[in-house]
């Protein structure tokens, strides 16, 4: 082992073997640092053919260092030395200020203190990005997302949709559609931001000769550039048209907010992150990456569905001084029956509630009644 | 199955060491004298066509330690992540050299030598195409179809080069006192082993896929040098289709023994729920007999898997030789490591993947160690290839194009 001088000048010796790059052959050698110069001493074996065997310790090239990893010091015209004294490579390169980076690095590695902080700070960095980095990212990407992309974006979801298996025309009458439509106008200036609003009134049952497809039932949803799909389903279900207009309005939110593109853009980001931890593009597409992933995106999709339900709310409040009839609505739908009333949702379970994309019901119709009370005071 | 314990060579006695060669034998040099871990243990005389030729076998060691490879794995994960996938290629290299630095043979380590830079050149490209692709998959704009398909296509095409320039990044990356590997692999038997091999495999149905494998193991192991010492790859594409044959049979066995066991399950679900209740106890287990019989079979095509993939790599390794003197042997069970394997698997999805250091160090010892190096010259008799070294301007122009996919 070397002897540890304060001494700055102190000839520094380094026993170890050096490989001159050529052949295979190992030599043990003395790497002596004196002030500015190297010099290469071989112990055993034949000596140097013909070789410099002294350079300016400048030079060399010392590796980075790894926990009780054989040090290698790679000397000028491809020769190597390796020693395990780390001590001495290690004051070597404190003297000549190399490796200060991966050193730190090596000193955080070496101790379970250091590891336990990387730890929490990842943690800490992870949690932060996840909860507040990414979706503000997503969030303005959404809102600088030209027009153009969007409208491209309902054309090739309604033509995907209208091809049958998912659902069919409506069998609403003509008036009652005009009816609709008309209501739905006024959402739609009230909801502003200058999207083409449109109402699409289909059947939710698949439209092919068999029946077969996926039955979207009673339901309706938004697409990012203002179109908005209702069901004869959810048209029956209801029992005034108020009812209708807080879920559209519900629906005009996500547009406003443009939550299906930060959506789409949570998704890449957590792809992309999951991509520069793992390392490897295969890994981020594996189920123990996948249910993570899945659980956030829900995350992200409950809190999306919680500020449309706020935009139900104030156009509610706002032309019905209530948000009763989307609370009734959300009830009926939850439950699955004609008569079911608001005091029969039953809170879940909060670990279910993890699982799913909006949130439980019962928590729904009690921030929907909170907002009310508050708007009332 | 191979033999793990056959003599030295009868085939090919080309000397490869070129202007060494007047050197050997010299017992005088003790080999690994300045290092810690594995020395020669046996020698063998074996009579090969009336000369008597010295097989001194080496054992590999590994001295990684889980603990250790611990903190440096989850200091690699926290700083990755701070910089947004900027210090990935460090970790990478860290973590390689990691497992070099700890892979003893004659007393000498391993090394990992690659460039940081030119890693994280590589991730760029790589990342570019996959946001190109991302996108393109996301948003509907005008002829984005075309654009994946034209990234798929491009992909398939290269595919074979860039495994060949991968394969080169490593090599020319993995040093061994003092020399480093060299891939030559032609990029015509390339686009032989993974390009038709594959695409043979894909359209017969998976009988040509022992082949394919074959054809991809030879590749590596043909193209492979060290120093002026080239890789020869003994093996024959029966062994291949011996254990596909294997892999295909436990398949079969395991499979109708799950189907007995979920029908059981069903059928004795059914037989106690006379109850009128019955059908949510019946539901009940059903489930249970259904999740049972997924998870046994998850199980099941893990250990088949892994086993495939272990006696594969025990048959390559056992067909390894260096330049006529050295060969590898290995004596690990396929099925120990297949077991290895899955409740490695097991391990880290239980830990949360906490455990994912621990396992690869137990996984690599397992392997590491029952591999012998079996040579008839000393190990410190290798020479450089010093007559073909590139012009520097040919060497910064393929390590421009060598890029790691971590293959």
């Amino acid at each position: 082992m070397t002897q540890h001088q304060p001494d700055p000048t102190e000839t520094l010796i380094l026993r170890g073997v050096y490989f001159d790059g050529q052949s295979s052959r190992d030599r043990e050698a003395e790497l002596q640092i004196r002030g500015e110069q190297a010099s290469l001493k071989i112990m055993s074996g034949e000596p140097l053919p013909q070789r410099q065997e002294s350079w300016p310790q400048r030079v060399l090239v010392i590796e980075p260092p790894l926990t009780r990893v054989r040090r290698v010091i790679r000397l000028p015209g491809g020769g190597r030395f390796e020693t395990q004294d780390d001590a001495g490579v290690s004051l070597l390169e404190s003297r000549t200020h190399r490796n200060w980076g991966l050193g730190r690095v090596r000193r955080i590695e070496a101790s379970w203190g250091l590891t336990l902080g990387a730890v929490i700070t990842l943690g800490l960095f992870v949690w932060g990005f996840l909860s507040f980095g990414l979706p503000a990212l997503a969030r303005s990407a959404a809102a600088a997302t030209p027009r153009s992309v969007l409208a491209s974006f309902d054309q090739a979801a309604i033509k995907t949709l209208d091809n049958g298996s998912f659902m069919g025309p409506t069998h609403l009458g003509k008036a009652r559609q005009a009816q609709l439509q008309a209501e739905f106008a006024t959402i739609g200036k009230w909801a502003g931001g200058n999207y083409p609003y449109r109402l699409l009134l289909r059947n939710g049952k698949p439209a092919t000769s068999d029946g077969a497809g996926f039955a979207i039932g009673a339901n309706a949803f938004a697409l990012p550039n203002g179109t908005v799909v209702m069901t004869d389903q959810l048209v029956a279900l209801s029992r005034n048209d108020r009812e209708l207009m807080g879920v559209l309005a519900h629906e005009t939110g996500h547009v406003t907010h443009r939550h299906a593109l930060a959506s789409v853009y949570q998704g890449l980001g957590l792809t992309l992150l999951g991509t520069a931890i793992t390392g490897d593009l295969v890994s981020a597409g594996t189920f123990a990456a996948a249910v993570p992933t899945a659980l956030l995106t829900n995350g992200y999709s409950r809190q999306a569905e919680t500020q449309a339900d706020e935009s139900a709310a104030a156009y509610m409040l706002g032309q019905y001084h209530t948000t009763k009839p989307l609370r009734d609505l959300l009830a009926r739908l939850e439950l699955d029956d004609k008569n079911a009333s608001e005091g029969d949702v039953k809170a879940d379970v909060r670990v279910k509630d993890m699982l799913q994309t909006h949130p439980g019901t019962r928590q729904r119709l009690d921030h929907l009644r909170a907002l009310e009370q508050a708007a009332r005071k | 199955m191979s033999e793990p314990d056959h003599p030295l060579p009868n085939d090919r006695q080309a000397d490869p060491r070129g202007r060494d060669a007047e050197r050997l034998p010299e017992p005088g040099l003790v080999p690994g004298s300045a290092a810690s871990a594995g020395t020669a243990q046996s020698v063998r005389t074996v009579e090969v066509g009336g000369t008597a030729l010295q097989v001194q076998t080496y054992p590999v060691t590994f001295t990684g330690d889980a603990r250790e490879y611990f903190r440096i794995w989850i200091v690699n994960a926290a700083l990755s992540v701070v910089t947004l996938g900027g210090y990935t290629p460090w970790a990478r290299i860290r973590t390689r050299q990691y497992f070099y630095g700890h892979t003893w043979v004659d007393g000498h380590n391993f090394d990992y030598v690659a460039n940081p830079w030119a890693l994280l050149r590589g991730y760029l490209i790589v990342a570019a195409f996959m946001l190109v692709y991302l996108i393109a998959t996301r948003f509907p704009f005008k002829n984005s179809e075309y654009v994946v398909a034209a990234i798929a296509v491009l992909f398939v095409l290269v595919y074979p080069w860039l495994v060949r320039q991968s394969m080169r990044f490593l090599a020319r990356t993995t040093v061994h006192r003092g020399i480093s590997f060299r891939f030559l692999g032609s990029l015509g038997a390339a686009y032989l082993s993974y390009g038709l091999a594959n695409i043979v495999a894909l359209f017969s149905g998976g009988l040509g896929l022992p082949w394919a494998l074959f054809m991809q193991r030879r590749f590596q192991v043909d193209g492979l040098a060290y120093g002026q010492a080239r890789g020869h790859f003994r093996g024959d594409v029966g062994h291949f289709y011996l254990i596909a044959l294997t892999a295909m049979g436990i398949s079969i066995a395991a499979g109708v023994v799950f189907a007995a066991l979920a029908l059981g399950v069903f059928g004795l679900a059914g037989l106690f729920s006379w109850h009128p209740r019955a059908r949510s106890d019946l539901s009940l287990g059903a489930m249970v007999g259904l999740v049972a019989a997924y998870l046994g079979l998850l199980l099941m095509s893990g250990v088949v898997r892994e086993y495939m993939r272990a006696a594969m790599m025990r048959s390559v390794l056992n067909n390894v030789e260096l330049g006529g003197v050295v060969r590898l042997g290995a004596s690990f069970s396929p099925w120990m490591l297949a077991w290895i394997s899955v409740s490695n698997y097991a391990a880290q999805l239980v830990s949360l993947g906490l455990l994912t250091p621990w396992a690869a160090v137990r996984r690599t010892k397992y392997v590491l160690e029952q591999v012998q190096v079996r040579a008839i010259v000393s190990l410190d008799s290798f020479s450089a290839d010093t007559a073909g070294q590139e012009s520097a301007l040919g060497e910064a122009a393929s390590e421009l194009l060598d890029i790691n996919l971590g293959f």
